[in-house]
């Protein structure tokens, strides 16, 4: 079953106007800065927030259709959401919880089922526990224990793993995605978090002020941006105006030029002379403390270490070859070539790691 | 020469007022209560006082009007209540401000009000009699003056309850099969339940101890419109012993009314 859903909605300035496709078995993440619209989307899907205009169907189902006058209220609809705080019902026990949608089951079935879910996401231990005494981690399992416990014919995950902490957040991810395969629903998963959407998405929506600005396949779209506000949107921190000196077609590379920093690029449909934008990402790039030779490595540029930041687990250096480059480099790399500011060194970028960005 | 430390001189003078202010407080409150009670159980007519026909009368008035009171204010109040805690439109803001208004407004004021409304020479006065309804001086007109008075306390309540609910909690519920209906009695009803217990309690209260809008809307009647502050008035005149018992009575009632207030607040506290 296949979920369909076009939504057009005005709230206040904000204008949502965005459209999406999700196949059964498979993770559409919807990507985008918050206030994008993203939530405001799952919500009109599962028929929280009416539309102005817009269609919504499931397999074959029409659940919104404006033009005919087609409305199913949101608990007939068959959708399970899984709000962002998961939104856990605080007078219910754990068990009471799970079980909460499945009301119109005979009484041992609803056991049965319960039982089942727990087993499934390992919280047999806490059956009889009220929801305040639980973990993050916890809660989110519960929730989502929940959500499928009336077997919803589609998944909605509103940033499922922004209330946990930063190591519980790969292992959730890991789990997560096996029980997502295991539903073979469709299921559409917000975030704003480049890693998550490239861990568990199939396919990836680019969303930006209420309109899908891009959409594809994660790797593609999310690594390798083709539009400079997709870029800045997924975090893309070098990006470079250059002018093309060189198209070889039959290398398939370019040379670009911005002063005395040249760059070879892939070959893209852009003529000798033309301004365009490459696109590098900061964990792409290799830094040396000398020139680096018998590499395959296309691009060697000399430079003069301007800023030195922590970052997370290793550092932000920026590096100024003419035009400034910033690197993700870990605290060992920064220790061993002796990286502070002032200090010389050199980047190395694969050909392969430079992309062209449309616009500006 | 023992210098002074300067820190004694300055040290916080609050406890030490708070101490005295509390002893004030609870001797003025308590002196009379104790003096009541002394007096009442000291008195010989005590158990007398208790079984007057009189007092039976508007025992009986007053537990009957006030459970019709209750059930009404609760069954309207409480879908009231839901809409002024969730209705968006501007009606519900306005509204909101002026349902409290018996609250403040002396209860007197409240029973000329409904004479006004349903007296004989009201504005719906002509209207009943064709019906063959007369409001005024009747157990029916004790019960709208409980019901105007003591209704604000539960909506209050009610409301402040409801509002305690997510309308995430709502949504969720939703997405899982259960109707709006259904989900109102599975999670806003169980999630609001201290509220509207602890606004029962006081509206309770409040219908029992009405006295002002009732003398003036119902009257002063033994047995049709003689509840039991109304009867402690009368009695003041009459028979000291009997509106001594009826006070105790009402002290009694409205202890065992805070007992439950403090009950509920406890289970409430236990539970988050």
């Amino acid at each position: 079953m296949t979920l369909r859903a076009r939504i057009q909605l005005q709230l206040g300035a904000f204008q949502l106007d965005a459209e999406l496709e999700a196949s059964p078995g498979s993770v559409l993440v919807l990507f985008g800065p918050s206030g994008s619209g993203k939530t405001t989307m799952l919500r009109s899907i599962a028929g929280l927030v009416p539309p102005q205009q817009g269609h919504v169907e499931v397999g074959g189902r029409v659940l919104c259709d404006t033009s005919a006058g087609a409305w199913v209220p949101p608990h007939e609809r068959r959708i399970g959401y899984l709000p962002q705080e998961y939104s856990l019902f605080p007078h219910l026990d754990v068990a009471a919880n799970v079980g909460y949608g499945l009301s119109t089951l005979p009484k041992a079935a609803q056991e049965v089922r319960v039982r089942e879910l727990l087993h499934t996401f390992q919280i047999e231990d806490l059956k009889a526990h009220p929801t305040h005494t639980l973990s993050g981690g916890q809660r989110q399992r519960v929730a989502l224990a929940r959500a499928l416990a009336p077997r919803p014919d589609v998944l909605l995950l509103d940033e499922p793993f922004s209330a946990l902490d930063l190591e519980l957040r790969r292992a959730a991810r890991t789990e997560i995605r096996r029980i997502l395969k295991a539903t073979s629903i469709p299921v559409v998963l917000v975030t704003h978090d480049r890693e998550e959407a490239l861990a568990l998405g199939d396919a990836v929506l680019v969303m930006d002020q209420g309109k899908r600005i891009a959409q594809g396949e994660p790797l593609q779209v999310l690594g390798h941006p083709a539009q400079a506000r997709v870029a800045r949107l997924v975090g893309v921190e070098n990006l470079l105006r250059m002018r093309v000196a060189q198209a070889d077609t039959r290398t398939g590379v370019m040379l670009c030029e911005q002063g005395s920093v040249r760059l070879e690029v892939p070959l893209v449909d852009a003529r000798v002379g033309e301004d365009i934008t490459i696109g590098i990402r900061a964990d792409d790039i290799i830094l040396a403390s000398s020139d680096p030779s018998g590499l395959s490595a296309r691009n060697r540029l000399p430079g003069k270490v301007a800023e030195v930041a922590p970052r997370g687990a290793g550092y932000d250096v920026l590096l100024d070859c003419g035009v400034p480059l910033r690197c993700h480099v870990t605290q060992r790399a920064v220790e061993e070539l002796g990286i502070r500011p002032g200090a010389s060194l050199w980047a190395v970028v694969k050909a392969s790691s430079c992309f062209v960005v449309e616009g500006s | 020469m023992i210098a002074v430390p300067r820190r004694a001189r300055t040290a916080n003078p609050l406890p030490q007022l708070g101490r005295i202010a509390t002893i004030v407080y609870v001797l003025f409150i308590g002196l009379p209560l104790v003096a009541l009670i002394a007096r009442a159980l000291g008195s010989a007519g005590f158990l007398q006082g208790l079984t007057s026909e009189m007092a039976l009368q508007a025992l009986r008035l007053s537990a009957v009007t006030g459970v019709i009171s209750l059930v009404f204010i609760v069954v309207v109040g409480t879908p009231f209540a839901y809409q002024l805690a969730r209705g968006r439109s501007r009606v519900y803001q306005v509204l909101d401000s002026l349902v409290e208004l018996p609250i403040v407004l002396p209860p007197v004021v409240v029973g000329v009000a409904l004479l006004m409304a349903f007296g004989r020479r009201g504005l719906l006065g002509p209207g009943l009699e064709v019906l063959g309804i007369t409001l005024p001086f009747t157990s029916a007109a004790v019960v709208l003056a409980q019901v105007a008075v003591a209704g604000p306390f539960y909506i209050r309540a009610a409301k402040l309850g409801f509002q305690g609910v997510p309308t995430d909690l709502e949504d969720i519920s939703q997405t899982l099969g259960v109707s709006p209906w259904r989900t109102f009695w599975r999670v806003t009803v169980p999630m609001a339940w201290p509220a509207l217990v602890g606004g029962t309690a006081l509206a309770l209260a409040r219908a029992l101890s009405e006295f002002g809008a009732t003398i003036m809307f119902a009257g002063n009647f033994q047995g049709r419109t003689q509840t039991m502050p109304l009867a402690i008035m009368s009695a003041m005149e009459v028979n000291l012993s009997s509106a001594l018992a009826l006070s105790i009575l009402l002290l009694t009632v409205s202890l065992v009314i805070l007992g439950a207030l403090g009950l509920v607040a406890r289970a409430q506290g236990s539970r988050r």
